[in-house]
C-alpha cells in the first residue's frame, strides 16, 4: 500500500517576520553540502557562515574529510554526518561542526568565573558552566604569607578562610582531564576571589569558541577597566569565556613595588570576603554596564571589551539627550537603540 | 460508544476535518527560555509542551561513582491541572507520567552521543499546557528541538507521532453499510478500515492507537507504544503510516530548526 503523508493544512502565519519562501531553497537532506573551497589549499580556518547544518543531516561522503567534534560516522558507513545544529568549520581537512549554541567546554588557558560549590581536603569544587564541576586544588591558589611557600596541614585546615561555599572567584584553565572535567589556578595577581561588584550570567562561547551570536567570545583582552563619566570612577569588567561577568569597583593594589614584590605581597585581605565602600554613582555606572551587556546579548551581539565600551558611550550620550529621572534601565526598546547605534556607528 | 463511522466513511474525513493521512498543524519555536541551555515550544494541535534543558551539568552524584561512561538523562514530566478536559490535580506518583518519562529517557538515551559526557547530567524538563491527543509523541518531538537548542550531539531528530485504526463495527458485525448501496463508492468499502495518522484526544478515546518515534527519516523504529487491543492484522499498516508520519514530523522540524539557525547567523 502506497502511503503518502499530507502535511498539515497551512495555519495563520504567526510565524516571526520570516519569509515563508526562502525556507526551503537550502534544504536538501538528501543531497550533498557544497563544500566551496575545498580546491584550494587552506591554511587557516574557515567557516562556511552562512550553511546551517542540523542533526543527522549528511554533510559529506567524501572520504579524504576527516570528523572532527560535532560530526559521526554511522555504524556502517564512512560518510560524515552532522550530530549537532551548527556552522561548518574546516581547517585542511578536518571537518567540524561549531554548535551555534552549547554549554562552555574548557580549553587551557582560558580566563573563567566560578563560584565555590564544595569545599574537599584539599581543594574546592567550582561551578563554571561546563558539564562538569572544575577543580581548584589547594596548590592551585597563592598562600598569604611571604612568596609562594609550600602549603601546610595547617592551611588544609584553614581551607574555609580562603574560599568557602558561594565565594565566587575569577581563575585560568590549567588542564583539562580527558572527561572534560578542568583543573583551574589563581596563581596571579590578576586572579582570585572577587569583592564590591555584580555578577551576570550570559551564554558563554561554547564548542569551538568562535564568534558566536549573544555570547562572550574568546578574546585577547577578557578584564578591563572602563572609566566613567557622571563621577562613577573606573569599573573593571570581566568577561569569564565561560559565560560569567563580573562588574566591580575597580580597586587599587595597595602595594606597587616592582614585579618582585608583587608576588609577595598577597596578604589574607586578598581572601576577604568584606566589599569596600561603594558610591552610589559607581553602583548606578555597574548597573549601566550591566544594562549594556543585557542589551548586546538580547540583541544577539558578540560581547567583548570594543562593544561593551562603544555600547556603555552610547548609552551614556542617549543619557544626555533625554534627562528623564530614572531613565537607567535599558531593556526593551532602549536596549535595541543602543545596540543599533553600537552597529551603525 | 464508537467514533461516529458513517460520517467519516462518507466524506473520508475525520471529525476534525482532516483526512485519514493528515498531520495536525506542528507550531514550535526554539530558544524561547533564556535561562536554560536549550528549550523549545511545541504545539501538535492542541497538544502543546514546553520544554527545558539543563546540562549536561555535573548533577547530584545518583549511587557510587556514577562514571559509568555516559551522561544521566532525567526526564520530568509536568501536566498542568489545566491542561485536559477536567480539571486534575497532579499526582506525584502517577504511573502513566512515570513511564511516559521513562520511555523517553531510554528513547532519548539511544539517540545522544553522550560518551564525551561522562559523570554529567542532563535534565529535560517537560510541561504539558494542554492535551489533546498523542501526548508522548508531542513530548518525544518537543525534547528532541529542546535539546537540538542545547547543542548536545546526537545521530539524529527523534521524532514520534500516532497512528490509529478506524473500527469499523459496521463490517464486521456483516451488517450492511449505508454505502454499500451505491455502487459507485463499493471501492472505498475496503478502505473502511483505514488507519489514521496523528490521532487526536477525542480518537484517542476510542480508536486503538500506537504511538511511534524513529531516528530521523530513517525507518529504524525507536519508540513504539501501544496501550490499547487492535487486530494483529492491522498492526503492520498502522506502523507503516506511523513511520511516515515521523518522517513528515522529521522535516517540519528540521525547517524550524533551519529557521532559527538563519537568523541567528543573519543577526550577527
Amino acid at each position: 500500500m502506497p502511503i503518502s503523508i499530507l502535511p498539515p493544512a497551512p495555519a495563520p502565519s504567526i510565524s516571526y517576520g520570516a519569509d515563508p519562501s526562502d525556507s526551503d531553497d537550502d534544504f536538501d537532506l538528501d543531497g550533498d553540502i557544497d563544500m566551496e573551497g575545498t580546491s584550494r589549499g587552506l591554511k587557516r580556518p574557515r567557516t562556511s557562515q552562512r550553511h546551517i547544518v542540523t542533526p543527522g543531516e549528511l554533510v559529506t561522503d567524501d572520504t579524504q574529510w576527516m570528523r572532527g567534534h560535532g560530526a559521526y560516522h554511522p555504524p556502517d558507513s564512512t560518510a560524515i554526518h552532522s550530530s549537532v545544529f551548527g556552522t561548518i568549520l574546516k581547517t585542511n581537512k578536518l571537518l567540524s561542526i561549531i554548535p551555534l549554541r552549547a554549554r562552555y567546554t574548557p580549553e587551557i588557558g582560558d580566563l573563567v568565573i566560578g563560584r565555590i560549590i564544595e569545599v574537599q581536603q584539599r581543594r574546592w569544587k567550582v561551578e563554571v558552566a561546563a558539564p562538569l564541576l572544575a577543580s581548584l586544588p589547594l596548590s592551585g591558589i597563592n598562600l598569604p604569607g611571604g612568596a609562594l611557600r609550600r602549603r601546610t596541614a595547617v592551611d588544609e585546615l584553614n581551607i574555609r578562610n580562603f574560599f568557602t561555599e558561594g565565594d565566587l572567584l575569577v581563575a585560568e584553565v590549567q588542564s583539562v582531564y580527558e572527561s572534560g572535567q578542568a583543573t583551574l589556578h589563581t596563581r596571579s595577581t590578576k586572579y582570585g576571589k572577587l569583592r564590591n561588584g555584580f555578577f551576570m550570567s550570559v551564554s558563554g562561547a561554547g564548542g569551538g569558541g568562535l564568534a558566536r551570536k549573544g555570547g562572550i567570545a574568546r578574546s585577547r583582552r577578557q578584564v578591563f577597566t572602563l572609566s566613567t563619566g557622571r563621577g562613577g570612577g573606573d569599573i573593571d569588567v570581566i568577561l569569564g569565556v565561560n559565560g560569567f561577568i563580573w562588574i566591580a569597583k575597580h580597586v587599587k593594589p595597595k602595594m606597587e613595588e616592582g614585579p618582585n614584590r608583587l608576588e609577595e605581597s598577597v596578604s589574607m585581605d586578598v581572601y576577604s570576603s568584606q566589599n569596600n565602600d561603594i558610591g552610589v554613582e559607581t553602583r548606578r555606572e555597574i548597573a549601566r554596564v550591566a544594562g549594556v551587556i543585557r542589551a548586546l546579548v538580547e540583541g544577539g551581539r558578540r560581547v567583548d571589551e570594543e562593544m561593551v565600551v562603544k555600547a556603555y558611550e552610547v548609552s551614556l550620550e542617549m543619557e544626555e539627550g533625554m534627562d528623564v529621572e530614572g531613565g537607567d534601565f535599558l531593556g526593551g526598546e532602549k536596549g535595541r537603540r543602543v545596540v543599533e547605534a553600537v552597529m551603525s556607528g | 460508544m464508537p467514533l461516529d463511522t458513517s460520517s467519516y466513511s462518507l466524506a473520508l474525513l475525520r471529525l476534525d476535518g482532516r483526512r485519514w493521512n493528515e498531520l495536525r498543524r506542528i507550531h514550535a519555536q526554539i530558544s524561547t527560555q533564556a535561562a536554560v541551555d536549550g528549550s523549545s515550544y511545541l504545539e501538535m494541535g492542541n497538544t502543546k509542551i514546553i520544554c527545558t534543558v539543563t546540562g549536561p551539568a555535573e548533577g547530584r552524584r545518583v549511587g557510587g561513582g556514577g562514571s559509568g561512561g555516559e551522561a544521566t538523562i532525567q526526564v520530568e514530566i509536568s501536566v498542568a491541572g489545566f491542561s485536559g478536559v477536567d480539571r486534575k490535580k497532579s499526582g506525584r506518583g502517577d504511573r502513566r507520567i512515570f513511564e511516559l518519562s521513562y520511555t523517553i529517557e531510554q528513547a532519548v538515551q539511544t539517540t545522544l552521543h553522550t560518551q564525551n559526557y561522562s559523570g554529567s547530567t542532563i535534565s529535560i524538563n517537560l510541561h504539558v499546557l494542554t492535551q489533546d491527543g498523542s501526548l508522548l509523541a508531542a513530548l518525544i518531538n518537543a525534547a528532541t528541538l529542546a535539546l537540538i537548542d542545547a547543542g548536545v550531539p546526537m545521530s539524529d531528530y527523534l521524532c514520534a507521532c500516532t497512528a490509529g485504526s478506524t473500527t469499523n463495527t459496521a463490517s464486521s458485525k456483516g451488517a450492511p453499510r449505508p454505502q454499500a448501496a451505491l455502487p459507485g463508492l463499493s471501492s472505498l468499502d475496503e478502505e473502511a478500515d483505514d488507519p489514521l495518522l496523528d490521532l487526536n484526544g477525542l480518537e484517542e478515546q476510542e480508536l486503538p492507537f500506537l504511538t511511534v518515534g524513529t531516528l530521523g527519516a530513517s525507518e529504524k523504529v525507536v519508540v513504539c507504544i501501544m496501550e490499547t487491543r487492535v487486530q494483529a492484522t492491522r498492526l503492520e499498516e498502522m506502523l507503516a503510516v506511523g513511520v511516515d508520519g515521523c518522517k513528515r514530523v522529521r522535516s517540519i522540524m528540521d525547517s524550524v530548526v533551519r529557521d532559527h539557525g538563519k537568523r541567528m547567523v543573519d543577526e550577527g
